[in-house]
C-alpha cells in the first residue's frame, strides 16, 4: 500500500506544472552555478598565473640574492573555492615575504575588484541557502493542507490507510522528488567541470559529494519543516505564509543578526589598534639598535674588509633579536586580539546555528576550505614558508636580508661581470588545505544539527498529522 | 466610478491576511535592517575615531620630519546605514609617507570574516529581495483572481470600461502597497533622527531619492504582478510564473551579467601591476647604485682618497639624495602610468557589467541606490584620487620641513683604517610641531553629482514599468473575461 501512495504522490508531483517550472529554474540555477564557479576559476588561475610569473620577473637581472628584499606569494584559486566561495573572496590573498617579521595579507578579490562585490557570486553555498530552501518549501507547503481544500484527504483516508502510512508517503515521495531531479542537474553540473577541463583531485571530488549530501539534507530540513507546517494549517495559503516567514529569518536574518549581536556583546579591539601597538614597538626596537650600532667596534681597524664584513654580521644579529623580541610581542597582542575573536566568534556562530542555514553554510564552507578557519590557516602556511625562504636566503647569500636590515656593500675595483641569479631556485609555495577527513571531522557537529532539524520536524510531521482534523 | 473601484481594491488588499503578515514581516525587516545599520554605522565612526587618534600620536612622537607617516582613511558615510554598497568591501585606509603609493588597505570584511560570511543585510538589500517578492505575492493574481472567483464578469457588468478597470487595478494595488509600506519607511527615517546619526542636508536629500527610487522599483514589480496575472488564465500558474520571473531577474540576471562582462574584459590582478613597478623599480636601483659608485669614485679620487671634509661630504650626500629622489618620482610616474591603463581596463569592463547586468530592474536598482548614497564603485577611484594629491601635498611639506630642521633620523657611517668605525645619527629629541602639518579631507560629494550617476537607472526603472504596464493594458484588452 506504501507503494501505491508514493507511486500515485509522485505521479501527482511530476506531473504538475509546479514542479516543472520549480525544478526547471532549480537545475538552470545549479548548472549556471557549475559553470560560473568553473570559469570563475579559470579566470583567477590566469590572473594568478600572470601575477606569480610577474613575481619571479622582477628577480631577472639581480646577481645577489641579498638584494632580493621582498617577494609576493599568493594563494593559489581551489577550484572548490570557486563553487564555495566562503570568505575567500574576502579575506587578503596577496603576502609580501621578506624572511623577516609579522605576514600580512593583502589584495582580497572583492577589494581588488569591487564589481564583483557589488551582487557576488552564484556558489552553492548561496543555491542551496536560499534558492533550494525555497523550492523545497514550494514542493511541501500545501502537502496536507491542499489536499485538504480539495477533499482529496478525505477520500484518500476513507480506504484503509493509517494516517501514519500516508504521511510516510508524503515524506518519502517528496523527499524524492526534490533529491532526484536535483541529482541530474548536479550530475550535469559535475560533467560541466569535467569537460571545461578544472582540475580536480579525487580527494577534491570526495569533498563535493559531502558538499552536495550536505546541500541535500538541508533541503530536506525545509522540505520536512513545510510538511510538519501544512500538516498544522487547514488552509494552504496560511501555511505558504508560515513557511515563508520562517524561511526569511532562517535563511536570512538569524545568521546576520546573531553576528550583530555577538559582536555587541563581546568587544574585540580593532586591527589597527594591534597595528599601531606593535608599530610603536617596532620603531622604539630600531631606536634601540641605532645606540646599538653606535657602540660597534670592530675588532681589527686595519682591513676595512674585515670591518665591513664584521659590521654586517653584527647588524643581522641585532636583526635577528630584534625580530625574536618583535615576534614575542606581536604575538602576546595578536593573541589577545584573537581569543577576543575566538570567544566573539563562538557566541555568534551558537547564536546562529539556530537557524539550519548557518550549520549548511558552515559545513560546506569548512569542507571546502573557505570556512573562518582559511584565513589563520593562509597565513600559518605562509609563515612555514617564510621560515624555508629565510633559510634559502642564508644558504644562497650567507644572510637573511629581511626586516630592513642595514648593510654596507664594499666597491670592488675588479671590473668583474658577476653572475645572475636563477630566479627558479626560489623556493616554491605549495599552499595545502586540511584533508577531506580532517574537514569532514569539523563539520560532523553541523551535519548532526541538519540531521536532528529533520528528525525533529519528521516527530512534527508524524504528530501533527495524527490528529489533524480532516473535516 | 473609478474611485469606487479603487476603493474597492484598496479594501480587498488591506482584509486579506495575506497582507497583513507581509506587511508586518517586511516591516520588522526594514526597521532590523536600518537598526542595524545604525550600529555598524555607529562601530565604524569609533573605528574611525580610533585610527585617526592613532594616527595622530604615533605622529607626534616622531623626532625627525622623514619618521612622519600618515594614515588617510575612508570616513564613515551616514548612508551606509541604508546603502552598504561597497563600503565594507574596499580598504579602510591608506599609509601616506614618501615611500609607499597610496592603496587602500585592510577591508572591513578581510579584518572581521564572520561579517563576510554572513553578509549585512542593509535596506537596499530588504527592498531588492524581499519587497518585491512582496509585491509579487500580493498582485500575482490581480485579474486571473477575480475571474477564478467570478467577480471580474461582475464587475464588467457595470458601464466601466477595460481600461479603466485596468487603471484602477493597477492604481489600486499600488497605492494598497505603498500607503502602508511608507510607514516603517518613516519609522526608519525616525530611527535615524533619534539615534542622533549627524546627516548633512544634502545627506536628506541623498537619503529621499533613495527612497524614491526604491518605491519606484517596487511599482516595478507591483505592476510585473498585475501583468502576469493578465496573462496566464489560472492564478496557481501565475504565482509559478511571477516567482520564476522574479528568480531571474533578481538572482540570476544581475550575477551573471557581471562575470560575463568579467570573462569578455581580462584584468590583471592589482599584484601583478605592483609587480611590474617593482621590476622597474629594481632596475632603477641598480642603475642608482652603479652610478653612486661611480660619484664616489670620482669623488675619492678629487679628493686624493684622503678623508674629505664634513661639509664636502655633506654637500655630496644632498646630491645623492636629491639623485634618489628624482628616480623615486621616475617610478611614481611609471605607476602611476600602470595604473592608470588598469583603471581605464576596469573602467571598460564596468561599463559592459552595467549595460549587461541593467537588463534586469534589480541590478538598475543596485546601482542607483549605490550611486546615490555614494557607495559604487566610483568610491575606490574618488578616495585613491584625493589621497594622491593628499600625499603630494604631505610629502611636499615634510620635505620642506626636513630641509630646515637638520635632524633626518639618518645614520652616517664612517669607516677609516685610521679611526676605525665612527656611526653617527642625526637624531634630536625633540618631538616635532605638526600644526601646519596638512590633514586628509575626505572628498564629498553634492547631492546633484551623487544624483546625475543615478539617472540613467530611475530613467530604465521608469522605463521598464511602463513596458510592462504597456504589455498588461495590450494582453488585457483582448483578454477573455469569461
Amino acid at each position: 500500500m506504501l507503494k501505491v501512495l508514493i507511486e500515485k504522490e509522485l505521479r501527482e508531483v511530476f506531473g504538475s506544472l509546479k514542479f516543472t517550472i520549480t525544478f526547471g529554474a532549480c537545475a538552470i540555477l545549479v548548472i549556471l552555478s557549475f559553470y560560473m564557479g568553473a570559469s570563475n576559476y579559470s579566470f583567477s588561475h590566469a590572473q594568478y598565473e600572470a601575477a606569480k610569473a610577474q613575481n619571479l620577473k622582477q628577480m631577472e637581472g639581480l646577481t645577489d640574492w641579498a638584494s632580493l628584499q621582498n617577494h609576493r606569494i599568493f594563494l593559489p584559486p581551489q577550484p572548490l573555492a570557486a563553487l564555495v566561495n566562503g570568505v575567500s573572496n574576502d579575506i587578503g590573498r596577496t603576502i609580501m615575504v621578506e624572511g623577516r617579521g609579522e605576514l600580512t595579507a593583502e589584495d582580497s578579490r572583492y577589494n581588488d575588484d569591487p564589481i564583483f562585490a557589488i551582487f557576488r557570486f552564484l556558489d552553492l553555498d548561496f543555491i542551496f541557502g536560499t534558492i533550494l530552501s525555497l523550492f523545497a518549501i514550494l514542493l511541501g507547503y500545501n502537502s496536507i493542507s491542499g489536499e485538504k481544500e480539495q477533499g482529496t484527504l478525505r477520500l484518500a483516508l476513507a480506504n484503509a490507510i493509517p494516517r501514519t502510512r500516508y504521511i510516510l508517503a508524503k515524506l518519502i515521495s517528496s523527499a524524492i522528488a526534490l533529491v532526484l531531479p536535483l541529482l541530474i542537474a548536479i550530475l550535469i553540473g559535475c560533467l560541466i567541470l569535467v569537460i571545461l577541463r578544472i582540475p580536480f583531485s579525487g580527494e577534491d571530488w570526495l569533498t563535493l559529494i559531502l558538499i552536495i549530501i550536505t546541500g541535500l539534507l538541508y533541503a530536506c530540513v525545509f522540505l520536512t519543516l513545510s510538511i510538519f507546517i501544512s500538516a498544522l494549517t487547514h488552509r494552504s495559503s496560511n501555511s505558504f505564509l508560515l513557511v515563508l516567514t520562517i524561511w526569511i529569518f532562517g535563511a536570512l536574518i538569524v545568521p546576520r543578526a546573531s553576528v550583530l549581536l555577538a559582536s555587541r556583546t563581546v568587544k574585540v579591539p580593532s586591527v589597527d589598534e594591534t597595528t599601531a601597538q606593535k608599530s610603536r614597538y617596532s620603531s622604539q626596537l630600531f631606536k634601540e639598535d641605532k645606540t646599538k650600532m653606535s657602540q660597534f667596534k670592530p675588532s681589527d681597524i686595519d682591513d676595512p674588509e674585515i670591518m665591513v664584513d664584521e659590521f654586517n654580521r653584527f647588524m643581522e644579529n641585532i636583526a635577528d633579536e630584534r625580530d625574536e623580541k618583535m615576534n614575542r610581542f606581536a604575538e602576546r597582542i595578536n593573541e589577545e586580539r584573537s581569543n577576543k575573536l575566538r570567544e566573539r566568534q563562538k557566541l555568534s556562530l551558537a547564536l546562529a546555528r539556530i537557524s539550519p542555514t548557518t550549520s549548511m553554510t558552515l559545513a560546506v564552507t569548512t569542507l571546502a576550505g573557505t570556512s573562518l578557519m582559511l584565513k589563520n590557516h593562509y597565513r600559518d602556511e605562509a609563515a612555514r614558508y617564510q621560515k624555508s625562504y629565510g633559510d634559502f636566503m642564508k644558504e644562497k647569500a650567507g644572510m637573511n636580508p629581511g626586516g630592513h636590515v642595514m648593510r654596507i656593500k664594499m666597491m670592488m675595483d675588479d671590473e668583474e661581470e658577476p653572475e645572475q641569479i636563477n630566479p627558479s631556485e626560489l623556493p616554491v609555495f605549495n599552499y595545502k588545505k586540511a584533508s577531506v577527513f580532517s574537514a569532514a571531522k569539523t563539520a560532523s557537529l553541523d551535519l548532526l544539527f541538519l540531521v536532528i532539524y529533520i528528525l525533529l520536524f519528521l516527530t512534527g510531521s508524524f504528530w501533527a498529522f495524527g490528529k489533524y482534523d480532516l473535516r | 466610478m473609478f474611485k469606487t473601484l479603487i476603493k474597492k481594491e484598496l479594501r480587498a488588499i488591506f482584509n486579506s491576511p495575506k497582507f497583513t503578515a507581509i506587511f508586518a514581516v517586511c516591516s520588522l525587516l526594514m526597521l532590523l535592517s536600518v537598526y542595524i545599520g545604525i550600529s555598524e554605522y555607529e562601530q565604524s565612526v569609533m573605528q574611525y575615531q580610533t585610527t585617526h587618534e592613532l594616527t595622530e600620536q604615533r605622529m607626534s612622537e616622531a623626532t625627525a620630519w622623514p619618521q612622519v607617516r600618515s594614515k588617510a582613511q575612508r570616513a564613515p558615510n551616514p548612508l551606509q546605514i541604508f546603502v552598504g554598497g561597497l563600503s565594507y568591501d574596499i580598504g579602510r585606509w591608506s599609509i601616506i609617507d614618501g615611500e609607499s603609493s597610496v592603496k587602500l588597505r585592510n577591508t572591513h570584511y578581510s579584518d572581521n570574516p564572520i561579517y563576510a560570511l554572513f553578509r549585512i543585510i542593509d535596506f537596499a538589500f530588504i527592498v531588492q529581495f524581499i519587497l518585491s517578492l512582496f509585491a509579487i505575492l500580493i498582485t500575482y493574481n490581480a485579474i486571473n483572481g477575480e475571474r477564478e472567483y467570478g467577480t471580474l464578469q461582475l464587475v464588467f457588468s457595470n458601464p466601466v470600461s477595460r481600461a479603466k478597470y485596468l487603471l484602477a487595478k493597477c492604481a489600486g494595488s499600488w497605492l494598497g502597497l505603498i500607503i502602508p509600506i511608507s510607514i516603517p519607511i518613516l519609522l526608519s527615517l525616525l530611527l535615524v533622527v533619534i539615534f542622533k546619526v549627524p546627516m548633512s542636508g544634502d545627506d536628506w536629500m541623498k537619503t529621499l531619492a533613495f527612497m524614491m527610487v526604491s518605491l519606484l522599483f517596487f511599482t516595478f514589480f507591483i505592476i510585473l504582478g498585475v501583468f502576469i496575472s493578465s496573462l496566464v488564465r489560472r492564478s496557481s500558474v501565475s504565482f509559478l510564473i511571477a516567482l520564476l520571473a522574479w528568480v531571474v531577474l533578481v538572482l540570476i540576471i544581475p550575477r551573471t551579467g557581471v562575470l560575463a562582462a568579467g570573462q569578455m574584459v581580462y584584468v590583471p590582478r592589482i599584484a601583478e601591476i605592483e609587480g611590474q613597478r617593482d621590476a622597474f623599480a629594481k632596475d632603477k636601483w641598480a642603475v642608482h647604485y652603479n652610478k653612486l659608485e661611480e660619484r664616489w669614485r670620482d669623488r675619492n679620487a678629487e679628493s686624493g682618497n684622503c678623508a674629505a671634509d664634513d661639509e664636502k661630504i655633506w654637500k655630496w650626500m644632498k646630491e645623492d639624495d636629491a639623485a634618489r629622489k628624482n628616480m623615486e618620482i621616475e617610478i611614481e610616474e611609471f605607476y602611476a602610468k600602470l595604473k592608470e591603463d588598469y583603471r581605464r581596463k576596469k573602467a571598460v569592463r564596468e561599463r559592459l557589467a552595467g549595460t549587461i547586468s541593467r537588463i534586469s530592474p534589480a541590478s538598475a536598482y543596485q546601482l542607483a541606490a549605490m550611486a546615490i548614497t555614494d557607495t559604487d564603485l566610483s568610491l575606490k577611484n574618488r578616495y585613491e584620487d584625493s589621497m594622491n594629491s593628499y600625499r603630494t601635498q604631505f610629502n611636499d611639506y615634510i620635505s620642506e620641513k626636513a630641509e630646515k630642521s637638520g635632524a633626518s633620523g639618518h645614520v652616517m657611517i664612517k669607516i677609516s683604517t685610521e679611526d676605525g668605525f665612527d656611526v653617527s645619527s642625526f637624531d634630536s629629541d625633540e618631538t616635532l610641531d605638526l600644526d601646519g602639518l596638512p590633514r586628509f579631507e575626505p572628498p564629498k560629494l553634492g547631492f546633484e553629482e551623487s544624483l546625475s550617476s543615478a539617472v540613467i537607472d530611475f530613467g530604465l526603472l521608469g522605463l521598464y514599468s511602463i513596458l510592462v504596464f504597456a504589455g498588461a493594458f495590450n494582453r488585457f484588452l483582448k483578454s477573455d473575461i469569461m
